[in-house]
């Protein structure tokens, strides 16, 4: 499974990796994006099973991204993994048709109890 | 909206101390019990690192980490899960403080009602200015035996445009 992860932190990368690691997900082939419009050109270029985004970032922030995507008519599956999840940017995240928003901090736990219900 | 926080209203638990603990316990050291309040006077320190977010509005405010660089060193080493020996360049440094100053941000945030954007983070080796008069709150830190300060300001569009 395709995964790619668009975040301008290539720390914030690396612990969202390691993370999904932990919580099982080892399996997957991770990709990275490096702020919005890098995943925007990444998702056309080879559309991956999931997107999981930052919010705030450079270029495109993860909003813009998941609108542009689906203005082009790319309906890949999309989350947020953010350092803000209050309930006004869930509701904004699940409108604009999100699967699911993971607050930073998170931990492998909060990965596998989000993420596995949309595997199955 | 306002960048008000009224500590007293957090049953004598300090939502700022709270908020970097987990941080810390999920990022940094994966378990819990490395992050304590500092007792004591707190060392003079050396060549110090300041990083922070803004949250955007006319009376938006600033949430400001402040340590020495070779906290920061160890708090890359940390989050990249790199060893002791490991060499970390400058641009992770900046990367990994601004994250943690992110998240703490992103997370003090939601405790204000009615707050405006988060900016990204910057990280800079000259302290971000700011009035005393606007200091909301200030919390001393000790990461393994090291100080780490997180304080917030009331900002006005001013200091955000800096």
């Amino acid at each position: 499974m395709k995964v790619l992860v668009a975040d301008d932190s290539r720390v914030m990368r690396q612990i969202v990796i390691r993370t999904l690691r932990q919580a099982g997900y080892d399996w997957w082939e991770i990709s990275e994006a490096a702020d919005g419009r890098a995943a925007y050109e990444a998702v056309l270029a080879d559309p991956p099973a999931l997107v999981l985004s930052d919010w705030n970032m450079p270029e495109m922030t993860g909003m813009e991204l998941l609108q542009a995507l689906r203005a082009a008519g790319v309906d890949v599956p999309f989350a947020f993994v953010t350092s803000e999840g209050s309930t006004q940017m869930r509701a904004q995240a699940e409108a604009a048709g999100a699967l699911f928003l993971i607050a930073k901090p998170f931990t492998a736990d909060i990965f596998r109890e989000t993420i596995d219900p949309y595997l199955e | 909206m306002t960048f008000e926080m009224d500590i007293e209203t957090f049953a004598g638990t300090d939502p700022v101390y709270v908020i970097a603990s987990e941080v810390f316990a999920a990022m940094v050291d994966g378990e819990p019990g490395h992050v304590g309040l500092w007792e004591g006077p707190e060392p003079v320190p050396v060549e110090e690192l300041h990083a922070w977010v803004d949250v955007a509005g006319p009376m938006g405010g600033r949430v400001l980490l402040t340590t020495e660089r070779s906290t920061a060193v160890e708090l890359t080493r940390a989050l990249l899960g790199l060893g002791a020996d490991d060499a970390v360049g400058d641009a992770d440094i900046v990367d990994a403080l601004g994250e943690v100053a992110n998240v703490v941000g992103g997370n003090v945030k939601a405790l204000v009602p009615d707050p405006g954007a988060l900016t990204l983070p910057e990280v800079a080796g000259t302290r971000p200015e700011t009035h005393p008069d606007d200091l909301i709150h200030a919390l001393s830190l000790d990461w393994r035996g090291r100080p780490l300060t997180v304080s917030l300001w009331r900002l006005g569009q001013e200091e955000m445009i800096r």
